[in-house]
Order: structure tokens, then C-alpha cells, then sequence
């Protein structure tokens, strides 16, 4: 089975990256003259860099990477949708809690053992709660949960 | 002598009680991520950094620990190096060579002593270094124009790209995405939105905090993933930490010319401390290696590249903080941390913040110490750091990176771009792709773009203003060559080996 080279999809999709980047920075104009080339001269160096790396690595594409296996992709796609999951149930189930779920289902994909990884869940979230609330006077969502209304 | 008196002055702020415990907390959190490989400075100076913001302390504390995790870190990724042959840095890859030999001679305890001394000559030396010429090198850059800075990033930029030893597209590519990131959001000079489609989140642009915690680490949890299947480390007992006065003396002169080497390569942009190391051993083995014994287990193949990685550390501090450039990826994380703390970085930072640059450079003496301290009498304490299980560690760096990037905004979109960046890390890193001059190009993006903007300004959109003093086009040449010297290089060297590109950067 030949496959296409990683390098020469990154290599496509930098072209493409080239291409609306230039398109979008056409739109940033401004009616008055603040500076002779404007918010649009970075953008466009840029595409100019995207297309250059891009267009040298479809012409050389370097040796393959080891992709990792079925199993890796799995569990690293739970990690990152997991964070995902995090970042929305945080507001409302404030730090300790989505912490504690979080550092728990993160310690069982790196294999922990399951009474040990709810503890050490626990332990963190609490102990970094405490910390940071109390000692540094950083604010950390209570969860509208338990303030109730806001 | 002037520096002297200002040097004692900065030791009045370096021997504050606040300045004392931070020097002393960032060494010791710098040896234990060195220490651990993966978890590099980078991340943990990442995570600190709005911690810091946060807990209202002094510019010149802040720096002053988050300094200190950087040449602390320099110092424990011997450790992992020494004893499992893991480097914890690119850095360190040599120190292996012999460190490593000797750990398997069953000479673990010296190896480990002469590493720690090593470090601590190196890292003191190159202080002096650092007061001597950073006063000296922001008195000649305080001429430059908007001109000569665009001309002075650009080389910094070619320079991370074409030293860290991978291929140069790649590199380059990776310095387009972090300029891309620079420009999201509002436009300051003239109020466009850019690239922030419609995302009202997004008008304030990437925070480089952000996009550092995802993309170093949270895509190292991920990576880490894949190698849990490997089981974990055993650390083999050696015994007593110490080193016969004999030995010290046989690595005198390695130790200094390891020290000397190492600074100035340290102040040149993308050079950094794996080509210090990699200069210095070949340096000694050129020099002393008589008997041929060096990668045999030759204490001075430990001495050389621990001196010399620990001196370019102090010597990369030098651009960032009196020209504004940093020229690796952790310099540009400490430059925007001093930006964000309302410091800036450049010729007159020695004069308008003194306390900053002198207490820094004193710190660094008493950091330098503690860090003997600590590996020294209680390496034993640490290296049990490293059989910690990794799914006990890694979690809790998972959970800070989650307090560090909430306490940017307060804002739960932010730990899902950092997610993003995450996974985005993840495939950078596997199409060996770097990471360090994304976040170069993230926090130097807006100066270029600011002094390109403001020398086009002046000249009324000629572009020649950038091509018009001897500096400058003495910038742009440099910078020209070192991306064409790669593939000069490559060409005269594909026979010495190659040096090891997939490390992250130091």
C-alpha cells in the first residue's frame, strides 16, 4: 500500500494556508493612511514564508514519522476531547470538581492504577485549589453549581 | 570599578528574603524538569508565568525565579542523562557520551559530582561574562533604528532556524505560524481587525502563555502517551556523590575553556547550549584526549559539555535583555514575561531598571550556589523524582497548565485553544517540525512588525531605509549566511555524524 508523504500533505496544506492568508490580509484596509504598507504587509510575509516551506516540502518530502498506533490515536483523542469536555463543565462545576474528574480520567489513560488515580485526583485538585485561592489570590471558578444564579 | 559597586547593589536585591526563597524555588522546580525528560524549562516557565502575575510580586523577583528555573534546569538534565542515558534536554545529548559510560563503569557518583561542579563553574563564570558585557553590548545597540532591529530579528529568526539543526523549510515554517499567531486580533496601529473571524474572544490576539502551555505542554502529555508502554525508569543505586580533588584539578582548564566558549556561543542568536556542549567536547577532545579514552567514560567528556551548557545559558540571557531579541525559544518565553510584566527589554533596560538586570546577575551567583547545594549532598532526594510513575506526574502537569492558562483571562476559551494547541504540538513535533520558533516568532512578531512599520514610516514606504547603514546590511548578510550555512555544512560533515535534531530546545 503506498501512501501520499506526511511531508507532502503538510507541504498542500501550506499552500492553501499561503493562499488565504494572502486573500484574507486583501481585506484589511483602512480609509486613512496610518503607515505606508499597513496591517496588511505582515500577513502577506507571511504567506510568502508558508509558501516557500510549503512548496519545498512537496518537492522533498523528508523520511516518513512513526505514526503511532490505533490504540495511541484512541487514547490520545480522549485526552484531547477530554479537555475539550473540561473547558465547558469548568464554569459550571467550578475548579475542584472538573479538576478532580479531569486529573482522574488522565491518570487512568496513562494506566494508573483506578483507586490510586481518583486519590491522586483528589489530592491535586484540592491541594492546587487551596494554593492558588489562598496563598497566590488567584480567582478559580467556584462553579455556578453551588453559588447558585450567577 | 562601576560594575562592581552596581553588582553590590544588585546583591541588596538579590539577598532580599522574597528574592532568596524564589531564586531558591526556581533552581530547585529548574532541576527537576531538567531533570525529567520531556517536561523541559520551557513548560515550566510557561506555567509559572501568569502565576507570577498573579501573585503581585516585583519584576525583579519574577525574573529572578523564572531565570532561575532556566540554568537550573540546565543543571538536572545531566542527572536523567548521566544515569539512564535520557537527556532531558538537546543540551545535555552529549554529556551522555561519557557521563553515561561512566554511569555503566559503575562511577555514577563521580560522573554526577563533576556534573553538578561542572555546571557550577560554568554558570558562575559565565555571570561575569554577563556583567561585563551586557552594559558594554546595550551602550552600542542603544544607536539602533527601527532598521537595524528589523534587520537584527530577521537574523535571529534565520539563526533558530538554520542552528537547531533540522531542516531549514520546516524551521521556517514553523516562524511563519508564529508571526501568523502574532498578528491575530486587533491591529494596534491601526485599529483592523485581523485574522479573528468574527471571534470576539479573538480580538485581543494569541496569548503567547497560551499558546506555549499548549503547544509544549499539553502536546508533551500526549506524547508522553505513547511511550508509557515502555515501562518505567529503574534508577541502578550509586552510591556516594563525590570526587577525588585530583580529578577537579585534571578538569580545571576543561571546566574554563568549556565556561569561555560556551558564553559567547550562548549570546549568538539559535546557538544555545547544544552546540555550546557539542563545541566543547570536541574542543577538549581535540586538546587533552590523549589516550583516546574520551566516550569511554573520560570524567573531562562530563566537564566540558556542563560547562559550557550552563555558560551559554547566561550568555543567551544577554540579547534578550539589552537588545529586546531573544534567540531561543526559552529566552522569548522569559522576553515575554518581562513584557508582560511591564519591563522592557532593550539598551536602556540596564539604566530604567537596574534592580532588574543587576538583581538578576547577583541572583544568579546564589542560584549558581544553591544549585551545588542541591546536587551535591541531595541528589539522592531527587533522582527518586525520576521513578515517579507517569501517570501520578504527568496529570499534575496537566493541572497546573490548566491553572496557568485559566489565570491568563479567566477564560475557559482559552484551555480549549490550548487544547488545540495541544494537539497541533503533537503534529508538529512527529513531522519533526520545531516548536521553538513559533514562540519566537509569537512574541517578536509585534516588534517587527513595529519597527518595520515605523523605518518605513520615516523613509515615506521606500524600502531601502532597511538596506541603508552599514549595521543593517551587515545584519542582513549574517543572517543570509547563517541560513545558507546548513547546506554548506551538511555537505562537508555528512561523515562526523549527525547531531541530534528531535530533542526539544533548550
Amino acid at each position: 500500500m503506498t501512501k501520499l508523504p506526511s511531508d507532502r500533505i503538510v507541504g498542500a496544506l501550506c499552500l492553501l494556508a499561503a493562499a488565504l492568508i494572502a486573500i484574507e490580509a486583501r481585506t484589511f484596509t483602512v480609509s486613512f493612511l496610518t503607515d505606508p504598507i499597513g496591517p496588511k504587509a505582515l500577513p502577506f510575509l507571511v504567506a510568502v514564508l508558508f509558501a516557500v516551506a510549503g512548496g519545498s516540502l512537496l518537492a522533498r518530502p523528508q523520511p516518513e514519522p512513526s505514526w503511532p498506533s490505533r490504540t495511541i490515536w484512541l487514547r490520545g483523542g480522549m485526552v484531547v476531547s477530554s479537555l475539550a469536555l473540561y473547558a465547558s463543565i469548568l464554569p459550571f462545576l467550578g475548579f475542584f470538581v472538573s479538576t478532580t474528574l479531569e486529573v482522574t480520567v488522565l491518570a487512568l489513560l496513562f494506566k494508573g492504577p483506578p483507586v490510586k488515580s481518583v486519590a491522586a485526583a483528589v489530592a491535586y485538585s484540592g491541594v492546587l485549589y487551596l494554593l492558588f485561592v489562598y496563598v497566590f489570590g488567584l480567582p478559580l471558578p467556584v462553579g455556578s453549581l453551588f453559588v447558585g444564579g450567577n | 570599578m562601576e560594575a562592581l559597586a552596581q553588582l553590590l547593589g544588585g546583591f541588596a536585591v538579590a539577598l532580599q528574603p522574597l528574592n532568596l526563597v524564589v531564586a531558591f524555588l526556581g533552581v530547585l522546580i529548574g532541576t527537576v524538569v531538567g531533570m525529567l525528560p520531556g517536561i523541559g524549562p520551557i513548560n515550566a516557565i510557561a506555567v509559572l508565568i501568569p502565576i507570577t502575575f498573579a501573585s503581585g510580586m516585583p519584576p525583579e523577583s519574577a525574573l529572578i525565579l523564572l531565570a532561575g528555573i532556566y540554568y537550573g534546569s540546565q543543571f538536572g538534565n545531566s542527572i536523567s542523562t548521566i544515569l539512564l542515558n535520557v537527556p532531558g534536554t538537546a543540551s545535555a545529548v552529549v554529556t551522555a557520551l561519557d557521563g553515561h559510560a561512566m554511569t555503566k563503569l559503575g562511577r555514577a557518583g563521580p560522573a554526577l559530582a563533576m556534573s553538578a561542579i561542572a555546571s557550577f563553574v560554568g554558570g558562575t563564570l559565565s555571570v561575569f561574562g554577563l556583567v561585563l558585557f551586557a552594559p558594554a553590548l546595550a551602550g552600542w545597540a542603544i544607536r539602533f533604528g527601527p532598521a537595524e532591529y528589523v534587520a537584527l530579528m530577521i537574523f535571529a529568526f534565520s539563526a533558530l532556524s538554520s542552528l537547531t539543526g533540522g531542516s531549514v523549510p520546516k524551521a521556517l515554517l514553523a516562524t511563519g505560524m508564529g508571526l501568523f499567531l502574532a498578528t491575530v486580533g486587533i491591529d494596534p496601529h491601526s485599529a483592523v481587525p485581523r485574522f479573528t473571524f468574527g471571534q470576539l474572544k479573538l480580538l485581543d490576539g494569541m496569548d503567547f502563555v497560551v499558546v506555549t502551555v499548549g503547544l509544549f505542554a499539553v502536546s508533551e502529555v500526549l506524547q508522553v502517551l505513547e511511550e508509557t508502554e515502555q515501562g518505567q525508569a529503574v534508577v541502578t543505586p550509586f552510591g556516594r556523590v563525590r570526587i577525588r580533588m585530583q580529578e577537579l584539578v585534571s578538569t580545571a582548564w576543561t571546566m574554563i575553556r568549556g565556561s569561555i566558549s560556551g558564553f559567547f556561543i550562548g549570546v549568538l542568536p539559535g546557538a544555545g547550549g547544544t552546540i555550546a556542549s557539542f563545541v566543547a567536547y570536541a574542543t577538549e577532545q581535540r586538546l587533552v584526549d590523549r589516550e583516546g579514552t574520551f566516550g569511554k567514560g573520560d570524567i573531562r567528556g562530563v566537564a566540558a559539555p556542563e560547562a559550557a551548557n550552563n555558560a551559554a545559558a547566561t550568555g543567551a540571557m544577554i540579547p534578550m535583555l539589552t537588545l529586546g531579541v531573544p534567540g531561543s525559544g526559552t529566552t522569548a518565553v522569559l522576553l515575554g514575561a518581562l513584557i508582560g510584566l511591564n519591563i522592557t527589554p532593550g539598551p536602556l533596560l540596564i539604566q530604567h531598571n537596574p534592580e532588574v538586570f543587576w538583581g538578576l546577575a547577583a541572583s544568579m551567583y546564589i542560584g549558581n550556589a544553591f544549585l551545588l547545594l542541591l546536587n551535591l549532598p541531595l541528589i539522592g532526594i531527587f533522582v527518586r523524582v525520576l521513578t515517579v510513575p507517569r501517570w501520578f506526574l504527568l496529570p499534575a502537569v496537566a493541572a497546573l497548565s490548566f491553572i496557568a492558562v485559566y489565570a491568563v483571562n479567566q477564560s475557559p476559551f482559552d484551555l480549549i485553544l490550548m487544547a488545540g494547541f495541544g494537539l497541533l504540538g503533537y503534529f508538529l513535533r512527529k513531522l519533526r517540525i520545531p516548536l521553538a520558533p513559533i514562540i519566537l516568532g509569537l512574541v517578536l512578531g509585534p516588534l517587527v512588525e513595529k519597527n518595520l512599520r515605523r523605518a518605513l514610516a520615516l523613509s515615506g514606504g521606500d524600502w531601502r531605509v532597511l538596506f541603508s547603514s552599514p549595521l543593517a546590511i551587515g545584519l542582513w548578510a549574517v543572517a543570509a549566511l547563517s541560513l545558507l550555512l546548513p547546506v554548506l555544512l551538511s555537505r562537508a560533515a555528512t561523515a562526523r555524524g549527525a547531531i541530534a535534531s528531535t530533542s526539544e530546545p533548550d
